[in-house]
Parts: structure tokens; C-alpha cells; sequence
């Protein structure tokens, strides 16, 4: 934690700040402690020169001498006041855990009051009552102070006093002050520590305004805020003068606010590690996209873009990589995807998490960010949007294209009422009218079988039903008459009764609209019922496409078959084991050699760990895909590939 | 008994109507909502009006001794006593206080014996004015330069202009706002001679004074409001919104906006109430008339009904800005409304 700390630049820069105002309050008024006090009338408002650093006051004083000397009286009273604060508060804020309900919540409740006030008004109020000087200055402001600590002391004190080695202690029988001193004090100490440094800075602000106003420290003393209020109506004749301690205020209250910054990052590893580490990652540049990426491994373009499709293509999609930056060095996400899709049609992707789907639809969306690199080719309706400049994309995703995300109650925009939401994106790229889109809005929510359509565009999205919220979700893609419609994962956070009816959604929304539909889902029943043709992808690449309807029928990929055996059936017996897949899919920066699924394969040749399967077209079948070594020479040895699904799992 | 029971269901039409707007009332948030913050209010104003009295009779000694001096002759203090009603026992003096201060009537001033009331009235407007435009440049800049520097720095882009930021930020925060009124005063009262360094006048008199209460205000909410527009960015409904497309100003104005004003208010929102402590401060380095500078002449003179008055009003404008902070999220963000049910 030290070292935490001392690693931290502000924290050193704090550390050796506080050290000279410490060294400066010890020393400076034995050195100087009478000498500062010496009015010299022949050197009234002189200029900073070598001979007298800062200068002279309207008095003929020394600036500098009575600037360092004052920092003894400026720094005992801010900490004398943040220690009657510190005390205070922490009985006070103690004291509400002890205390019953009813008294705890009007004390909590006067504290929050408190707290809201500012300082200086409390402080001037107890000057008042006081009279004005030091004591009722360190008195008011120890005072003020003391309600942020109850605060903090009464929180971590609830919190510490629920864990369980507080009931330990208390069955063994320690008791009363012994269990506050001995295990709650410990563990509330930390961030009392850092809350305490910020007291001082706090402290030694509000006491310099207040020796500024002439109601703290009284001449002949005098600290750095009489010093300001001393200099500040000679400012035009000694600038200096006025200056000096109102900077020196403002060094001490850096040096103490960066020190308890530093404190309380050292205090909290957690900030620590996630600052430094993201400071790490490095711009990855394009040229390491296409070295780490497998580019070079597709060539013929036709090919690459995977099995021919009924019907125009809406969406080409070629060698699609994801590249992201990690401390490891870049990593592909996603590593070289291609697929078609044609009018109408609905395709559904496949995989476990972390298999790169929801990358790859987010990709052809053109969604992710920086630092994530996105590499190949993306073909929407013709129009490669490579090539296109960024207004022509924004129009053609814009319209085109429609995402429905996963989760709809974090996907709507809270703020927004659910009427623009639903037009935002027509009123943008189309120019509809306000009337005209909010007819479009209420038929769109009508076909999205949702009631009281003109109702609801004037509700917030908290405000409705998850199920509710996903269908304005999709209203808000198809009000746009999109040519494509990505779903990643549109039900899974959702209840599994209304699951359903989102999907018939869709349904309806592919047939009456002739809208084509990617469907990203982990959940293969969900896919093979809804879909046309089904990819299934692994660590970052599809292993096998086929058309849905021959899902059952036996696919070729042991992955695919072993994923379709770990569907639980209907009156699966109870006592029977779930069906899963050993092992784990591999980290995608680790991914192994050759097959990527080599680990867990039953079938897994030597070859399969060496060399990479590429995604071939079936001769037998120009329906179906499949990267399987196994799989793909059975056909071309004329044999049946035959494996049973229970030899797979 | 049994006449009542057959009278019931004759009447039983109106309290049936009567209760179907009741319970749309009650089912209103709002109404709880304001309800609660009006209790918050009452009780809050009740404790300053306490507190202004007994602040008085808690000075040690005599306070009519205490501000006049003992020089005076023992008749005029006797009759200032029976003036502030001293001489009364003390629960009569209280029930005439806060008689009086029903009506708005404070006593008058120990030096110049105006009325409270009108020195109040005087000097609120230039106060007013001074935390108005504060805030004004607070939030205008605050906002502003907070979200250009998320926008900047957003996905970890731009990791030096984000440790300037931070380092830049959280030193114009620390320094208070006196210091940074002496600052702009030797800049641009001493050095370049274009704005005056005191008094009061046309706007060229609010400048100065303006932006040394604003400055740390706007380093503060500006890192705020960095960090709450980080996390907007970050958050899924972003994502959907540029999955629309829509322009880039549109995206941080419409979408990020709203979110981040009701995040900055909900962490930042106490800062807003500091422009009261702030401004104490600021007209006197500024020599300018308003409560803050009338209150602290005030206290040093002993005068004390002028600083019940001030205290007063300055005591509830704090609460005021703090329930217009609540009402504003709960206009921005209609959930809060509910959670603090």
C-alpha cells in the first residue's frame, strides 16, 4: 500500500508538498518568529528582490518571513479543528448504530441537513454565539466538519457491524467498547484515514476564509488568511503582498487534497490496478490486424462468402476480423467470418458465450469502438460500405439495418420518452414530419401487438414491461423498414413466457415484411425453429453452417452435434445426467493450434492439432459448411461421416 | 347505532368520488414527493427561526453589553433590551419573535436602525446576481467542458489529455474561491487594468467576482460530468443509439445529456448549495454590497438582529436550492421520484 502509493506521481508530489509545510511550521517561527514581526518603515510595499524574496507588506514586514511563520498557526488550527471534527463525528455517527430506530433516522436526517449547508455559515453562526477568534474558529469548524465524518462513521460502522466477524465476536463475548476498539475501529479506519486528510484541506480552507473575513485569527497574531486580508487593499501598490498568501493556501490546500487522493487510491487497490492497467493498452495499428488476422488463408472472394443463397443477397459478408487490444498484445475476436444472406431469409448464429457472435453482428453494424479494429468485407445491399464515405453510411445503416439488442430495459434510452425513441431514426435519415412519424409510430406498436399504441409513445421506458420494452425494441428497427433486422439474443433477458411471443414478433416481422433477420442466440431449439439456415461459430470462426431443417437430421461438426446432445428434452428422465461438453471453449488470445475445438474433440486426430480445418462447401451437399478434418475426409474417402451423438459426448 | 348504518349507503356516492381523486392523488409520485420536501422545508425553517433566536441569547453576558460596549449609559441599554424584548421571559420573547417573523419583520439595525427587512431587500439583489451567474457559468462550463473531455478521451483515446485534464481540474477545484478571486484581481484588475478589482456598477463590477466563484465550481462538476458522461457512453442504450446512426451531436445532446445533468446533479448537486458559503466570501474580497458582505459586517459589529435576518434568508435559500435540485431530477428522471419513496 505504500508502495501504491509512493508509485503514484501525485502521491509523491503530495507527499513532498506536505513534508515542506510540515517542515515550514516547525521551523520557520524559531528562525524567523521575531524578525517577521519587525515593521522596517523604510521598506514599506517593496518589490520582490534578490535581497528580500517576496518583497515587503504595507507595514515594511517580510512577506516570505511572515508567510513560512504563519504556517504553523494555519496548519495547527485546520488540524486542531479536523481533530474536534474527526471526534465528534465519530460519536455521533457510532452513536446512531447504538440508538433505536426512530432516533437514528432523525439524526441521520439532521446529519444530511448539516451536511448540506455549507461550512462557513455554521461557522459564522458559532462565531456569533462565541465571539470571533481562534477557538470558536476551530470550535465552528470542527463543528461543521464533524457531520461528513458521522455520516461516513455511521455507514461504515452499519456495514462493518453486519459481517460475520463481528456476530463472531460478539458470541464469544466481547462486547461494549472492546468489540468498537478492537474489530469495528480496524475496519472503518482506512477510509476515516482518507476522509480525515480531505478534512484537513477542507479545514485549513475554511479557516483562512474566515481569518480573511476578521472573524478567526486576530492581529498580532496572524495566519495566512489575515495575511490575504492584510494585503489585499495593497494590492496595486504591493501585489505581493496579497498574492503570496493567497497562493500559499492554495499550495497547502493541493498538497493536502492530493494527499488524501493519493490515500485513498492507495487504500483501494481496486482503482489502483484498473487506472494503470488501462493506461497500458496500446493503439494497436492496422498493419497487426491483418498480421494477427487469418486473411491470407482465404483467397477465392465467391467462395469465401460461404454457400450460395436463393434469391439476391442482402448481406456479403467476407473475412469479417475483430481485432481488440489487450496488455497480451491484440487478439481477434472475431477471426475471419464470411456468410450471405439473401432477401427474407433468417439466419441464425450460434455459439457459446465468447464465441465472437455478438461481435461479429456488432461488426457488421460497424458498431464497435475504439480500440477495437474491425477488418474486411461488408456488403450490405450492394453498397460495401468499406468504400462508402461516412455520410452515405450513416444513411444506409441508418435505414437499412436494424439492431435489437439484448437486454431491452437497458437498451431504451431512460431519458427518453418511448415516442421519439421510435422515430428518432426516420425523423433523421428519411425527414418524416413530426405528425407523419407519429402515426407511423402508433401503427408500428399496433403491429408489435402492443395496447393503447398512442398511450404509451408518451410513457418512459421504465415504465413498461420487459416484454413491452423489447417490442418497442423491434418497432423502433421496423418503423425504418430495414432490409435487415440483427437480433442478438432478444429474449434471454427475458421471462421465458413472454420469450415466445417476442419471437412470433419476429416471425411476423420476417413473413409480412420480407425483412431478413440475423438471429444471434446461444439457444440452438430457439434457432432451429425460427431460422432458415443455422451457423454455428467457435472461438471466433464458424465451424459449420446447414440449413435449420437439417439440424436434426445429424450434422457434421462434432461441436454442433455435441451442443444439440446438451439440449435438454422434454421428460428427460430425472435421474439421467445432463448431457454437457468437457473442457472449456479457449481463451481467444490462446486459441490452440489446428482446430480450435481439437481439446474437446472425441475424434480429434493428430492433424486436427496441427493444421487448421478451412470451412468447406460440402460436394455432397452445397447447402452446408463444415471445418471438420474428420468430417470433410470421410467425403472426400467416399465414406459416410457416421458418428452417433452419444459417442460425442 | 342502527340509524347510522342505514344513513351510510345514501351518502356513500360522494366520499366514493372524493376517494377516486384521492387515490389518483396518492398514486401521483409527486405528490408524496413534494409532500415530504414541504415537511423538509417547514421543519428546516422552523429550526432557523430557533436558531436566529437563540443564537442571540446564547452569546455569553449581556448581548446589548457585548456590541454597544459598557460605556453606554445603563437607560439607552435598558431600552434597547425592552427594544429586542430581553427584558421579557423567555418563552414571551420567543412567541413575539417568531410572531414577528411571520410577518417578516426582524427588528431594526443596532448601527443604523434601517429595518432588517430592508436592508434584506437591498442587498439580495446583488447577491442574487453574483450566484446566479456563477451558476450559470458553472453549469455552461462545467457541462461543456466535462463532455468535450469524454468525447476526447472516451475508450481510453487520448490518455495524456486525460491525465491534464485530471491534474488541471482537480487543482482549479482545490484552490477556494477567495484565492481565486485574489488571482484575477492582480491579472486583470492590477496587471492589465481592464476590469475593476472592487465595488459595484454595471456588469464589468460582476466579471471578476463571477468567475472567482465559479471557476472551482466548474472544475468540479466538469470532472463530475466527465465521469457520468464515460459511463453514459458505456451504457447500452448509447450503443443503440448509434447503432441508429443518428449525428454525433445528436448522440451526446439528446441522448448523453439528460443523463448525465440528472448523474451530475445526483453526486454534484450539494455544490450547487456551496455558492451561498461562496458568495459570503467573494463580495468581500470584491468589496461588493450583498447579503454575504452585509452579514459578516454584521458579526463583526455585534449586530445581531441583522444577522438573525441574514442568516435567515441565506439558511433557506440553501434548503431552497437543494429541494430545486431534487425537483429538477425528479422532472429529469422520473425513477428518482419513486426510489426515495
Amino acid at each position: 500500500m505504500v508502495r501504491a502509493f509512493l508509485k503514484s506521481p501525485s502521491g509523491l508530489l503530495s507527499l513532498a508538498m506536505v513534508l515542506l509545510l510540515l517542515a515550514a511550521a516547525i521551523f520557520a517561527p524559531i528562525a524567523f518568529g521575531e524578525s517577521a514581526q519587525f515593521q522596517d518603515f523604510s521598506r514599506v510595499a517593496e518589490q520582490p528582490s534578490a535581497g528580500s524574496l517576496l518583497g515587503t507588506d504595507g507595514l515594511g514586514r517580510s512577506v516570505l518571513e511572515r508567510l513560512l511563520v504563519a504556517t504553523r498557526l494555519s496548519l495547527t488550527l485546520a488540524v486542531v479543528a479536523a481533530v474536534v471534527a474527526l471526534v465528534l463525528g465519530i460519536t455521533m455517527g457510532i452513536s446512531t448504530v447504538v440508538m433505536g430506530s426512530r432516533a437514528r433516522g432523525i439524526l441521520l436526517r439532521v446529519i444530511d441537513t448539516m451536511i448540506a449547508f455549507p461550512s462557513i455559515l455554521i461557522v459564522i453562526v458559532i462565531t456569533v454565539v462565541l465571539g470571533k477568534g481562534t477557538l470558536s474558529v476551530v470550535i465552528g469548524v470542527g463543528f461543521a466538519f464533524s457531520f461528513g465524518f458521522a455520516r461516513l462513521a455511521s455507514t461504515l460502522a452499519m456495514s462493518v457491524g453486519g459481517r460475520e466477524y463481528i456476530n463472531a465476536a460478539r458470541v464469544v463475548g466481547v462486547q461494549g467498547p472492546r468489540l468498537l476498539w478492537r474489530y469495528v475501529l480496524p475496519n472503518i479506519a482506512e477510509p476515516l484515514t482518507v476522509a480525515f486528510s480531505l478534512t484537513v484541506t477542507g479545514s485549513i480552507l475554511t479557516i483562512s476564509a474566515l481569518s480573511f473575513l476578521g472573524l478567526g485569527v486576530q492581529a498580532p497574531q496572524y495566519d495566512w488568511g489575515l495575511m490575504l486580508a492584510e494585503g489585499l487593499p495593497t494590492i496595486y501598490s504591493a501585489p505581493v503582498s496579497a498574492l503570496a498568501p493567497a497562493l500559499m493556501i492554495a499550495f497547502a490546500a493541493l498538497g493536502f487534497g492530493l494527499f488524501g487522493e493519493a490515500l485513498a487510491r492507495a487504500f483501494n487497490p481496486l482503482l489502483w490496478t484498473a487506472g494503470s492497467k488501462r493506461a497500458s493498452v496500446k493503439r494497436v495499428a492496422r498493419r497487426d490486424v491483418h498480421e494477427a488476422g487469418p486473411s491470407t488463408q482465404i483467397d477465392s472472394a465467391s467462395d469465401a462468402t460461404g454457400i450460395a443463397t436463393k434469391g439476391k443477397p442482402v448481406l456479403e459478408v467476407e473475412d469479417l476480423v475483430v481485432t481488440y487490444p489487450t496488455p497480451a498484445g491484440p487478439v481477434d475476436i472475431v477471426k475471419g467470418v464470411s456468410f450471405t444472406l439473401a432477401e427474407g431469409e433468417v439466419l441464425g448464429i450460434v455459439g457459446e458465450s465468447g464465441s465472437g457472435k455478438t461481435m461479429t453482428a456488432l461488426a457488421v453494424a460497424q458498431l464497435p469502438q475504439f480500440p477495437a479494429q474491425v477488418s474486411g468485407r461488408v456488403t450490405l445491399r450492394g453498397n460495401e460500405l468499406r468504400t462508402m464515405s461516412s455520410k452515405q453510411l450513416d444513411k444506409l445503416l441508418g435505414t437499412d439495418l436494424a439492431f435489437v439488442f439484448q437486454d431491452p430495459s437497458s437498451s431504451l434510452n431512460p431519458a427518453i420518452r418511448i415516442g421519439p425513441q421510435l422515430t428518432e431514426a426516420i425523423r433523421t435519415h428519411k425527414k418524416v414530419g413530426s405528425k407523419k412519424s407519429n402515426e407511423m409510430a402508433v401503427s408500428t406498436l399496433t403491429e408489435m401487438h402492443i395496447p393503447a399504441p398512442s398511450r404509451q409513445l408518451k410513457r418512459f421506458p421504465h415504465e413498461l414491461s420487459g416484454g413491452m420494452r423489447q417490442r418497442v425494441m423491434i418497432g423502433k428497427g421496423l418503423i425504418k423498414e430495414p432490409t435487415l433486422l440483427v437480433a442478438d439474443e432478444p429474449t434471454t433477458a427475458l421471462d421465458v413466457t413472454v420469450q415466445a411471443q417476442i419471437m412470433s414478433v419476429l416471425d411476423e416481422v420476417n413473413e409480412s415484411h420480407g425483412t431478413a433477420i440475423i438471429l444471434i442466440s446461444h439457444n440452438l431449439a430457439l434457432v432451429s425453429q425460427s431460422c432458415d439456415r443455422v451457423a454455428v461459430m467457435y472461438a471466433g470462426r464458424i465451424v459449420e453452417e446447414l440449413p435449420a431443417g437439417q439440424l436434426g437430421e445429424g450434422p457434421l461438426h462434432p461441436y454442433t452435434r455435441a451442443l444439440l446432445a446438451a439440449v435438454p428434452e422434454f421428460g428427460h428422465p430425472r435421474d439421467a445426467k445432463l448431457a454437457s461438453i468437457p473442457g472449456e471453449m479457449p481463451d481467444l488470445s490462446a486459441t490452440p493450434p489446428g482446430c480450435a475445438y481439437h481439446p474437446r474433440c472425441p475424434l480429434a486426430t493428430d492433424r486436427c492439432r496441427t493444421e487448421r480445418p478451412e470451412l468447406l462447401i460440402r460436394p455432397d451437399d452445397v447447402t452446408r459448411r463444415v471445418a471438420c478434418h474428420v468430417a470433410n475426409d470421410d467425403v472426400s474417402e467416399g465414406l459416410t461421416y457416421q458418428a452417433s451423438s452419444a459417442e460425442l459426448v | 347505532m342502527a340509524t347510522s348504518i342505514e344513513v351510510a349507503p345514501r351518502t356513500s356516492v360522494t366520499p366514493q368520488s372524493r376517494r377516486g381523486l384521492l387515490e389518483t392523488l396518492w398514486k401521483n409520485p409527486w405528490v408524496g414527493f413534494l409532500g415530504r420536501r414541504f415537511v423538509g422545508l417547514i421543519s428546516v425553517l422552523v429550526a432557523l427561526v430557533l436558531l436566529g433566536f437563540f443564537m442571540v441569547r446564547l452569546v455569553p453576558g449581556d448581548p446589548v453589553v457585548a456590541a454597544f460596549g459598557s460605556e453606554i449609559p445603563a437607560s439607552e441599554i435598558e431600552r434597547i433590551r425592552g427594544e429586542l424584548g430581553l427584558d421579557k421571559p423567555v418563552v414571551e420573547q420567543l412567541t413575539s419573535y417568531v410572531g414577528s417573523a411571520i410577518h417578516g419583520d426582524f427588528g431594526r439595525s443596532f448601527t443604523t436602525n434601517e429595518p432588517v427587512g430592508d436592508i434584506i431587500a437591498a442587498r439580495i439583489g446583488p447577491s442574487l446576481i453574483l450566484a446566479g451567474s456563477a451558476l450559470a457559468i458553472t453549469l455552461v462550463g462545467g457541462i461543456l467542458i466535462g463532455m468535450l473531455a469524454a468525447a476526447w478521451t472516451n475508450n481510453g483515446r487520448h490518455p495524456r489529455s486525460e491525465v491534464a485534464f485530471g491534474g488541471l481540474t482537480s487543482m482549479a477545484g482545490a484552490i477556494p474561491d477567495y484565492v481565486w478571486g485574489t488571482i484575477l484581481i492582480f491579472v486583470f484588475a492590477v496587471s492589465l487594468g481592464t476590469l475593476p478589482a472592487s465595488g459595484s456598477g454595471g456588469i464589468e463590477y460582476l466579471i471578476l467576482p463571477a468567475f472567482a466563484l465559479g471557476l472551482p465550481m466548474v472544475a468540479n462538476i466538469a470532472r463530475i460530468v466527465r465521469v457520468e458522461t464515460l459511463n453514459v457512453l458505456a451504457q447500452d442504450y448509447t450503443r443503440t443509439a448509434r447503432s441508429e446512426r443518428i449525428p454525433g451531436w445528436r448522440l451526446y445532446l439528446r441522448h448523453a445529456l439528460p443523463n448525465v445533468l440528472t448523474a451530475t446533479l445526483t453526486t454534484g448537486g450539494l455544490i450547487f448549495a456551496g455558492l451561498i458559503g461562496g458568495a459570503v466570501v467573494v463580495e468581500t474580497v470584491f468589496a461588493r454590497p450583498g447579503l454575504g458582505s452585509a452579514l459578516v459586517t454584521a458579526v463583526t459589529s455585534m449586530n445581531y438582529p441583522v444577522v438573525q435576518g441574514i442568516i435567515l434568508v441565506l439558511g433557506l435559500s440553501v434548503v431552497l436550492i437543494n429541494t430545486f435540485v431534487d425537483v429538477l431530477l425528479g422532472i429529469l428522471d422520473p425513477r428518482t421520484l419513486a426510489k426515495r419513496q
